[in-house]
């Protein structure tokens, strides 16, 4: 069962500190979360939701704002660029975002 | 409390004993890289784009320049220039630290042949000059530590980051100085830095500092996305720029924002303090070594081997994969954190005493496997 850190209680992501396996329940250390089930493989390192996140909602951890969901994510979904963005030094907005 | 150390004439003291050669252009780094060859105990300075700077770009340059040479771990120097007006420029900025300096162009030695003649016979002197002192005890309280990462990824900021955050907590409880820098690396978490700072003014400047770079980017219409977190942060979990800097601020450890600085520019007392610099490795040693860095604390994730010429880096990882994989580059391995349940004061103290040792002369691995180079910013045109 991989093991993977929330430090905070509001956060709506967990890190992963052992590579994971569709299937796999995440045994949480730190702030308790719902259980886990990862829907896909996750590598060592990667992120994946706790909870369900809507499109457009912001993802947290650490209890701070990391970015924002692209897409609809389900609880136990890998987190990561293909379906957040950042929220900052986005150029690409334009000047006035 | 106190480490072996080297007594300067500037009344600093400096954890190694390098002789610098130092050039002033492009066109010298053959010289210098032909003196370093010929003659042990020195360190190269050189780097491209050096001729053509203007303004705030040339100013910068040679204040850099300027700085490592005047860099406590430096015994003497030996300025390597094309043409005596830049070399003795350059010269007068660093005789008044009270070290030996001593110069050679290309121009009036009738080429690199003899300038290298010369450069070696020079250098050679001063290395054995150098080999004369002893090391002695020093107080902690001289040291300034840069505090850097690179290649981060997720275990940077779940316990590299923190365990450097610990060990600079303990250097300013020493009496010492900490520096924290790249600029674009506190997006997302310069809301809670500024609060550490212990004046608005201070607080202030900060945020100016961060949120200015940040409209920089803007107004350019760069997206900052393309480039930090770079390729392999992202292979290593790290998804945005906020969530890299979130991770990143737990190197500055607990105390508060005594000062800001600019590129290059020294610390004026004990404390934490921040310098805006660009956030690759090499630029932002650079520059924390122009302000006085004896030592790097330099946190990597997926692996980043480099240090820097004049200053001396430790690198450690909470990452267990990198600690086994890269471990020809790890010094100090903090992967227990997340493993066997080391607390971070424990490995933050394990990092700090290693420190003290590595103050007093132990060897890191981009020391003994030279891999260590020098980046001057540039900020502004060419001529």
């Amino acid at each position: 069962m991989p093991r993977a850190i929330v430090l905070n209680s509001s956060d709506n992501v967990a890190t992963l500190i052992d590579p994971g396996a569709a299937g796999d329940r995440l045994t949480i250390q730190g702030e308790a979360q719902p259980e886990t089930i990862l829907q896909s493989d996750i590598p060592y390192g990667h992120k994946c939701a706790t909870r369900p996140i809507g499109e457009g909602e912001q993802i947290f951890k650490y209890g701070e704002i990391v970015g924002q969901a692209t897409c609809p994510i389900a609880a136990g979904e890998h987190v990561h660029v293909h379906n957040v963005d950042s929220l900052r030094a986005r150029g690409d907005l334009g000047a006035d975002s | 409390m106190t480490f072996q150390g080297f007594q300067r004439p500037s009344g600093v003291s400096g954890i190694r004993n390098h002789v610098a050669i130092v050039s002033v252009m492009e066109s010298c780094n053959t010289v210098v890289r032909g003196i370093c060859g010929a003659v042990y105990g020195t360190v190269p300075i050189t780097m491209p784009f050096m001729r053509g700077q203007l303004g705030q770009d040339l100013e910068t340059t040679m204040a850099t320049l300027a700085g490592m040479a005047k860099n406590a771990n430096v015994f003497g120097v030996l300025v390597v220039g094309l043409e005596p007006v830049t070399s003795e420029t350059l010269a007068a900025k660093i005789t008044p630290s009270g070290k030996p300096v001593e110069v050679v162009t290309i121009q009036g030695s009738g080429g690199t042949i003899d300038a290298t003649a010369s450069g070696t016979r020079l250098a050679a002197r001063l290395v054995r000059q150098a080999s004369a002192l002893s090391r002695e005890s020093c107080p902690l309280s001289d040291l300034i530590v840069g505090l850097e990462c690179g290649g981060s990824d997720t275990t940077s900021g779940l316990a590299s980051n923190p365990s450097i955050g610990h060990a600079a907590d303990r250097v300013v409880a020493a009496g010492g100085a900490v520096v924290i820098s790249e600029t674009s690396e506190f997006l997302g978490a310069e809301h809670i830095f500024a609060k550490r700072a212990v004046t608005p003014e201070i607080g202030e400047k900060f945020l100016d500092a961060v949120l200015g770079h940040e409209r920089a980017i803007m107004a350019e219409g760069v997206d900052l996305r393309g480039a930090n977190p770079t390729k392999d942060n992202i292979r290593g979990g790290l998804t945005t720029i906020e969530e890299k800097s979130l991770g990143a601020i737990a190197k500055a450890g607990s105390t508060p924002l005594v000062g800001v600085l600019s590129y290059g520019e020294a610390p004026t007392g004990p404390g934490l303090y921040f310098m805006a610099t660009p956030a690759p490795a090499v630029e932002s040693l650079t520059a924390l070594s122009a302000g006085g860095s004896q030592l790097n604390l330099f946190s990597t994730g997926v692996g980043n081997p480099i240090g820097a010429m004049i200053s001396t880096t430790i690198k450690l990882t909470g990452n267990r994969n990198t600690a086994e994989s890269f471990s020809d580059h790890i010094d100090c391995d903090v992967s227990g954190i997340l493993e066997r349940g080391e607390s971070i004061s424990e490995a933050g103290d394990r990092l700090y005493d290693y420190l003290v040792r590595v103050a007093g002369g132990e060897l890191t691995s981009s020391e003994i496997l030279g891999v260590r180079d020098t980046a001057v910013s540039r900020f502004g045109l060419s001529m």
